[in-house]
């Protein structure tokens, strides 16, 4: 293995800075103590790592930042033990990290596409760093669209980072939230009503989707009808993981494992799994 | 190939005990069950005894195994992380080609795929197998449909079969060979070898009259399983007789998946162990936020016989998932051990072709 990795003993990593994205979900910015693990660490777009919290436990979780400058993050909604421990720590604290994992996002296979991104909710985060990375290549894509929904507006995520990335030529940006709400003037209802909103083109087209379920499902089934292909819609999906090196088996679908195999993959590999999502 | 005499055979364990820990088939008395127990005394071992009612799987990868263990320092901020896993160098002696074949699909898995799992390389690593040759079936075996049996053709160190007043003893690697060569075994000509032929041969004829509990013919299953060829139905039938006590998953010399878990201690210590658990448990794929994508039963059943059976799944094992030991359908509440539901789904084939 040339890549470098941590497989079972996890490298510690200091807290440097957090940041509170929206009411139950923080940024942590990580620093390991290792200098060697620090240099050698490298992350590709789209793969994930396991977390550590000390005393209880570890969890999987994507990673937002895209590898090239931006600072090693995670962000992390409050959901359980382990991430309710980690939203107890504080800058300085310590927590130990596995990986990186997973295949990630196939960018050279995408080049001089349009590219379509339709997040729900906290799905904008593991979507992150693939826009980070369309954006600084921008000449190389069509098109480039977001299309997020969330709750309410106090659900969004990433808000400054939008409004950085709007900046940026070409960007477009549609934002939905579920129902109305006061103060708010943009659009009402579930993310894919945008889709037509936005005149989505399918042709040379691939689009990024992540979300609840509920809302990956009728998406999916909208880009379709559309007459977008089956294997330009790509998803990365989340599992239960123990492991995060194939062993455990928890995250099995059909007969791949989303912790090898995946996270990342298409609409068109997802059908033929057999499974629910 | 070398020979042994037949009241000899224990020697080969006595010269094992010198470098290793020796875990052979002993009868329990008060049960008359058979188990693969570590044994002080190698006279201990019974190489006639029953198959044992669990297989060599917590030798090599253990129910429950501290993997590291940490301390975090709250105040100091200081964090000290360490391996745990030492095992001992162990020897499995007398193991039946059934439980082999589990060891070897469990080696392919943890060692043959794209990552090594070093936990179960540093068992695997300091572990030397003698197999042994079934002369008869048990009444549930059926390892001649799952081509693992009655005798090892691979995976082991040494493999005896008894041949009335001698041992075979076949050695099937370098340190095997090394071992028989030290203990001055007198060798073997191809008349012994034509005798374990005739040995193994027999034992297959014997399955008709002595393996009469289960039969499981899976070819034409695999390729069903494989493609999800199967009516929901037949899941859902399945799935209304587990029990979801997981004693299949517990049983199976091939079935592996574990769940890890951090444990603190008094001390402020924390161990990371990692435990067996069953893709029968609703909990298994139960996510935070309490998203579960496979909450009904029938698709938490349909998955471990396509992990047995399917094509895929064989990939990563070189072979079925089943080694057909007949131990799931021993201890299956429910009736479902792997053999019945292959004649479920033979039944539901069978029955689509009369009437299509």
């Amino acid at each position: 293995m040339s890549e470098y990795k941590v497989i079972t003993v996890p490298e510690v990593a200091v807290i440097k800075e957090i940041k509170k994205e929206i009411e139950d979900t923080s940024t942590f910015y990580l620093e390991f103590a290792n200098p060697e693990v620090e240099k050698n660490f490298k992350i590709k777009s789209g793969q994930f790592i396991m977390c550590t919290i000390f005393g209880a436990g570890e969890f999987a979780v994507s990673l937002p930042p895209s590898p090239e400058n931006d600072r090693f993050h995670i962000s992390v909604r409050n959901a359980g033990k382990v991430t309710g421990a980690l939203h107890r720590l504080q800058v300085g604290d310590k927590v130990g990290i596995r990986g990186p994992f997973g295949n990630g996002f196939p960018f050279e296979e995408i080049k001089g596409k349009n590219v379509i991104y339709v997040a729900g909710g906290i799905g904008l985060i593991p979507l992150r760093s693939s826009i980070v990375h369309v954006l600084q290549h921008r000449n190389d894509f069509g098109r480039i669209i977001l299309l997020y929904g969330s709750r309410s507006p106090k659900d969004l995520m990433f808000q400054y980072n939008i409004e950085e990335w709007q900046k940026i030529d070409g960007f477009e940006t549609f934002i939905t939230i579920d129902n109305p709400a006061p103060g708010w003037t943009g659009e009402v209802g579930f993310v894919n009503t945008l889709i037509e909103k936005a005149q989505v083109p399918v042709d040379n087209t691939v689009a990024f989707v992540c979300g609840p379920p509920i809302m990956f499902n009728s998406v999916i089934k909208d880009l379709v009808n559309r007459g977008m292909r089956e294997e330009n819609i790509i998803s990365t999906l989340e599992r239960h993981m123990k492991c995060g090196i194939g062993k455990c088996q928890h995250c099995a679908i059909g007969r791949t494992l989303v912790c090898t195999d995946g996270p990342v993959y298409t609409y068109k590999q997802i059908k033929t799994l057999g499974e629910q999502i | 190939m070398f020979l042994i005499k037949k009241n000899d055979v224990l020697k080969l364990a006595q010269e094992l005990e010198k470098s290793y820990s020796v875990y052979g088939p002993v009868v329990e008395k008060e049960s008359g069950q058979t188990f693969l127990a570590k044994v002080d005394n190698v006279t201990d071992i019974d190489l006639n005894a029953p198959i044992p009612s669990l297989p060599p799987k917590n030798i090599l990868f253990p129910q429950i195994e501290k993997i590291i263990g940490y301390k975090y320092d709250q105040s100091s901020k200081n964090a000290e992380i360490k391996m745990l896993v030492v095992p001992e160098a162990k020897a499995l002696f007398g193991i039946r080609s059934c439980d082999l074949a589990g060891v070897q699909c469990l080696d392919r898995f943890f060692m043959g795929q794209e990552f090594v799992d070093d936990v179960y390389l540093e068992h695997r690593k300091k572990t030397f197998i003698v197999a042994n040759t079934c002369t008869a079936p048990f009444a549930q075996c059926f390892c001649a449909c799952t081509d693992s049996g009655p005798s090892a053709k691979e995976g082991y160190d040494l493999n005896l079969t008894d041949l009335g007043d001698v041992y075979l003893v076949e050695a099937g690697s370098d340190k095997g060979k090394e071992l028989c060569e030290k203990m001055g075994l007198e060798k073997s000509d191809n008349s012994h070898l034509d005798a374990k032929v005739k040995v193994v041969d027999k034992s297959l004829d014997l399955f008709e009259e002595k393996a009469v509990e289960n039969k499981a013919w899976i070819s034409r299953v695999m390729n069903r399983i494989t493609t999800g060829f199967i009516k929901p139905e037949i899941w859902e039938y399945i799935g209304d007789q587990c029990f979801e006590c997981g004693a299949c998953s517990f049983v199976c010399p091939s079935c592996s998946c574990f769940n890890i878990e951090d444990f603190n201690k008094q001390n402020g210590t924390t161990e990371r162990m990692r435990e067996w658990d069953s893709c029968s448990y609703e909990g298994y794929t139960r996510m935070a936020g309490d998203h579960n994508p496979r909450k009904p039963i029938e698709d938490r059943r349909n998955k471990r016989f396509f992990c047995k059976l399917s094509y895929s799944q064989s990939q990563k094992y070189l072979r079925p998932g089943c080694v057909g030991c007949g131990r799931c359908a021993w201890v299956c509440p429910g009736d479902i051990g792997l053999p019945n539901v292959v004649t479920y789904v033979r039944r539901e084939i069978t029955e689509r072709e009369i009437n299509e």
